[in-house]
């Protein structure tokens, strides 16, 4: 089977390219992995166009439900392990088998940047968690710290306050950062909340679960142990582009390069939209516009088939 | 290697906004595979139960006649259930 196009990726960017692609009746198939797309994990997404607040899994939910009505054909679990191009067309190599298109579109969006110390990975999912959405509620009454405290650091302590007995809230800042000052007020008089200003995460220690977190502060080189039972990992996102490998060129913060007006790539018949490319500001609203505009330039590319 | 053939047992140990959750418990209705949901933030019992018998703390977890899977793993649930697509 040879589609038209393949859009691998089911957020905002992917679905809306989907949408405008099969008003054009162009032969597509979308490809979601098995993860939740960030918007998904969104806890409330309170600035999407029509929407005054909504949970994000719920608008996430939406987005699909607008595709199905529309036919989209998608294709869930599938993880995309490369990317070849032959005679015209491109290849696309997952855990599902080979497909095959005339032209794709990449929006893969970006996921989470993993903690990279000493332990982090061994006991990931045994108390080390990078989704507060999905997870906070697993630590009713324990000890856990939020490592991070930009936006989604604060966000996530926020929602652990309604869960668990303490929150240590590790900053690497000397002051807490970001847009939302009255969150940061919340959390600085909260008396669950304890901010730690200065300090790194060094080391996860544990047996079967995590036990406690050794943390560097104030670069005075001395260490100290906290007990936690949750680790909330907040530390930002990479761009998901590791399986374009050469293919298309990305820039130095590993986003796809594309054009601003008809979001082409580098590659001939390859389009991007949304957070895994280097458009400046990453926000939903503006991954869907992204994605209805690549979806009709990948349909005038199709007509020089 | 196991695999369940006539009428399973399915618990989805899961919390109210894990959207991986939702996908799983969306997938497995879609299937017409019934299922006994469990929301562990309600639930400690059952919250320990699901920690002791997948040895880890995220959710969604699924039991399909006492093997279980971590994660929204499509391919290992289709073959416990011997669903073919």
């Amino acid at each position: 089977m040879l589609y038209d196009l393949i859009i691998i990726g089911a957020g905002p960017a992917g679905l809306a390219a989907a949408i405008y692609a099969a008003r054009k009746k162009i032969k597509t198939l979308v490809l979601a992995d098995g993860a939740a797309s960030q918007t998904a994990e969104a806890h409330l997404v309170e600035n999407y166009l029509g929407i005054p607040s909504i949970p994000g899994n719920e608008l996430a939910e939406k987005f699909r439900e607008h595709a199905r009505k529309m036919a989209v054909e998608i294709k869930d679990g599938v993880d995309v392990s490369k990317i070849e191009s032959a005679d015209g067309k491109f290849e696309v190599i997952s855990n599902n088998g080979t497909l095959s298109a005339k032209s794709l579109i990449i929006a893969t969006g970006k996921k989470y940047r993993p903690l990279e110390v000493p332990g982090a990975k061994e006991f990931e999912g045994k108390g080390i968690t990078y989704c507060a959405t999905c997870d906070a509620p697993l630590f009713k009454n324990k000890t856990v710290a939020v490592v991070g405290a930009g936006d989604a650091g604060q966000d996530a302590a926020w929602q652990l306050t309604e869960y668990a007995s303490r929150i240590y809230l590790l900053n690497k800042y000397p002051e807490l950062r970001g847009d939302d000052r009255q969150i940061q007020e919340k959390l600085k008089t909260h008396l669950k909340v304890t901010i730690l200003n200065n300090c790194e995460p060094m080391e996860v220690k544990g047996d079967k679960f995590v036990k406690a977190l050794v943390l560097k502060c104030n670069g005075d080189g001395q260490t100290k142990e906290i007990a936690v039972e949750g680790i909330f990992v907040e530390i930002g996102s990479v761009p998901a582009s590791k399986f374009l490998n050469g293919v298309v060129k990305l820039n130095e913060k590993e986003e796809i390069v594309i054009d601003p007006k008809t979001n082409a790539t580098s590659q001939n018949g390859i389009f991007a939209a949304g957070d895994v490319t280097d458009v400046p500001y990453k926000q939903m609203v503006i991954a869907a516009g992204e994605g209805a505009k690549a979806a009709l330039s990948a349909c005038e590319y199709l007509k020089s088939f | 290697m196991f695999i369940c053939l006539y009428v399973c047992m399915i618990k989805v140990y899961s919390t109210p906004a894990c959207a991986y959750c939702v996908t799983l418990k969306k997938f497995l209705t879609e299937k017409g595979i019934e299922f006994e949901a469990i929301d562990v933030s309600e639930n400690e019992a059952e919250l320990q139960q699901m920690i002791d018998k997948s040895g880890q703390m995220g959710v969604p977890v699924v039991e399909i006649d006492g093997q279980i899977v971590v994660g929204f793993n499509k391919s290992k649930i289709l073959e416990l259930l011997n669903i073919k697509e």
